[in-house]
């Protein structure tokens, strides 16, 4: 397999076939918390796509750089990983402030949120433990394939919310049996877009 | 004793983790396929959960209030780290099914979340209480819908190599319920049913905004 195939693959994968939120359920806290409206989700979106590509980089070099040459790697990546990753946050949160504040004041609130994002953790895990989520493809990623993947997942993400937040749009005007209304069913809805997801995977044969 | 028995019962009920607060649902749906996977992860969770209450409510004078979310994290962590590696070295296979989840635990928002809105202020009696509480509301939930899903969805119950029950060999189970779809749409019915009989019994207004977004929305 080509050099490029074998990237393209890992980006669709990340992005669509294997979908952190809808046929992993990973990281659905947001997308049932900032869905509501598009312009929360966007915002969202944005801030997921930033802070997870930084954070798989930083945890990969982490744990590549330091963790297994000391020989903790195997037990001690949780905390790690999740400190890492608060650290990061509060960084770019610090320098969004100062530098730029439009942009701060679009994505500031979210990222808070993003640390306790298990998607975030979830794919700096798998990014350098490998087998932790078997698709057919090697795990135990270098440096450029983390990178490619966690763009992969965190665009699939975005993609997901904002689908789901215009859904949700049109559910707030449709008639809904009382019990029913609101949480359970966005539950039913996120139930069938995930099964559009599923066909997918057959599509594209992984 | 009275408060302590009330405060455990209120994670059952009122304040259940997931069917009414909406917190910790990614893992809850995820590893309900197996009743074996789910009855282990809430195993997992009542442990983390109840130690870490202790902790953080035995540390509650010492950790100043503006690092206390490090701490808290820092915690939880390590008792996260406690189950992952004894789980690993006791339970092969069922850590082999959990994977990502037994990590995925430290940013469980259930159990930030009630360090931080309970044990952090109240004394550890009453922390114990919450954890528990919490925790068993959290595993009967999990417990519940994996086996409706197992047993509808591969039409037995099999826990540790032993079938517990089943149908028939003429039952002919739809996938799909054990497929991601069947997760969302199942667990929908019930949180319906939930908000169905709260209306009914006339309990406290069901408060869905209590998302964990929310909760971290109110750290500075």
């Amino acid at each position: 397999m080509g050099t490029f195939q074998h990237f393209a693959l890992l980006l669709i994968g990340g992005a669509l076939v294997n979908n952190i939120l809808l046929t992993r359920f990973i990281g659905l806290c947001p997308f049932f918390g900032v869905s509501s409206s598009m312009e929360t989700s966007l915002g969202m979106a944005g801030a997921v796509v930033f802070v997870m590509t930084l954070a798989s980089s930083a945890t990969w070099v982490f744990y590549n750089v330091l963790l297994v040459p000391l020989g903790v790697g195997e037990f001690l990546y949780i905390p790690a990983f999740i400190l890492v990753i608060a650290a990061l946050v509060q960084f770019v949160e610090m320098y969004l402030k100062k530098a730029s504040p439009g942009l701060y004041r679009s994505l500031g609130i979210f990222l808070p949120l993003i640390t306790t994002n298990c998607a975030v953790l979830a794919t700096a895990t798998e990014a350098v433990k490998p087998g932790f989520f078997k698709m057919n493809m090697a795990y135990g990623f270098g440096f450029g394939e983390t990178l490619v993947y966690t763009v992969g997942v965190a665009l699939g993400f975005g993609f997901a919310l904002m689908s789901f937040a215009a859904l949700r749009d049109r559910l707030e005007v449709a008639p809904v049996p009382a019990a029913m209304k609101g949480t359970p069913m966005a539950f039913i809805t996120a139930g069938l877009l995930s099964l559009s997801y599923i066909g997918l995977g057959s599509w594209f044969g992984l | 004793m009275s408060e302590w028995i009330s405060v455990f019962k209120r994670g059952l009920s009122i304040d259940n983790p997931l069917t009414v607060l909406m917190i910790g649902l990614c893992a809850t749906l995820a590893v309900s396929t197996k009743f074996e996977g789910a009855f282990f992860m809430g195993l997992a969770v009542i442990f983390v959960l109840t130690m870490s209450a202790i902790l953080v409510s035995a540390l509650r004078h010492v950790v100043p209030e503006k690092v206390r979310i490090p701490v808290f994290i820092v915690i939880i962590a390590s008792f996260v780290t406690v189950v992952d590696l004894m789980m690993k070295a006791f339970l092969p296979t069922v850590y082999d099914f959990l994977g990502v989840w037994i990590p995925l635990i430290v940013v469980n928002c259930i159990i930030l979340g009630r360090a931080e809105a309970f044990s952090y202020h109240k004394p550890i009696r009453l922390a114990i209480a919450d954890g528990l509480g919490m925790g068993v509301g959290f595993s009967v939930v999990i417990i519940l819908l994996a086996s409706i899903r197992e047993l509808f969805g591969s039409g037995e119950i099999v826990f540790l190599g032993t079938r517990l029950i089943g149908f028939p060999s003429w039952y002919q189970a739809p996938n799909i319920i054990l497929l991601f779809p069947g997760a969302f749409i199942i667990f929908g019915f019930m949180v319906a049913g939930t908000i169905a009989l709260n209306r009914r019994m006339g309990a406290r207004k069901v408060q869905t905004s209590q998302h964990c977004t929310i909760e971290e929305g109110g750290r500075s």
